[in-house]
């Protein structure tokens, strides 16, 4: 990635401890850190890693919410009902 | 989150000029904190104009999708500040939104331009994300505003 003006990431990539999560959801809410020359690689290489062994099916469309809030909530309905259905197939 | 799946559509958004800024967890994994996303949360200027670009540029990345037309702008102007639209044959979604509380707006977010292959990509700054997920309830928010803090060294001013 590269900015086209005054960068906000210039910093080093760090060593990282090994973490244990309880699943691949807890897993997924802890961002990882990437050096800013490839973040946006590693980061859709990411998402295509948990894609592959997390796969989710949503309802397609266009659906309304009269907050982020209320956005959130019914993003968190149709995961957990997609987990559900995943643990069916 | 499909790579050449989300260049098309952030492409398209620039070929209609589609006036936004990315927010959410994209925007943090285009900043180097990484985790596995399949939204792509926009802050879009309410103007009637832009969501028919917007539309526009959905109908180029997702050409055949009727359910593009119910991306109005009675309703993202109105009572739906928040839209989401899961297209009909993509692996990623979008959460298309005009304001946030009376705390965001397109025009109050500090943004800057950044090029990803060759795509010019209008990115919300660490320190912007940083205060959105602060003020936000949510556990997940909580712990990516930790982290961007940190990572950011970002201060409370």
């Amino acid at each position: 990635m590269r900015p086209l003006c005054e960068s906000d990431s210039n910093w080093e990539t760090t060593e990282l401890p090994v973490e244990k999560y309880r699943s691949i959801e807890e897993m997924n809410s802890a961002p990882i850190r990437a050096g800013a020359g490839n973040a946006f690689e590693r980061f859709v290489r990411h998402c295509a890693r948990y894609r592959k062994i997390a796969r989710r099916r949503y309802p397609t469309g266009v659906f309304k919410f009269r907050s982020l809030e209320e956005a959130q909530a019914a993003r968190e309905v149709e995961s957990a009902r997609a987990v559900s259905d995943q643990g069916r197939e | 989150m499909n790579r050449d799946e989300l260049l098309r559509a952030l492409r398209a958004f620039e070929v209609q000029g589609v006036e936004y800024v990315l927010i959410g967890a994209t925007a943090m994994g285009f900043h180097g904190l990484i985790r596995a996303t399949e939204d792509v949360d926009l802050m879009i200027r309410a103007t009637p104009e832009n969501v028919v670009r917007l539309r526009r540029a959905f109908q180029a990345a997702y050409p055949d999708d009727p359910n593009i037309e119910e991306i109005r702008a009675e309703d993202l102007l109105g009572d739906y500040p928040a839209v989401r639209y899961y297209p009909l044959n993509g692996e990623i979604f979008f959460d298309i939104l005009t304001r946030l509380g009376d705390a965001a707006s397109y025009e109050t977010i500090e943004a800057k331009i950044y090029e990803v292959e060759g795509v010019r990509i209008r990115l919300i700054t660490p320190r912007a994300l940083y205060r959105i997920k602060k003020a936000s309830a949510r556990p997940l928010d909580r712990r990516d505003a930790a982290a961007l803090r940190e990572r950011f060294q970002l201060g409370d001013d």
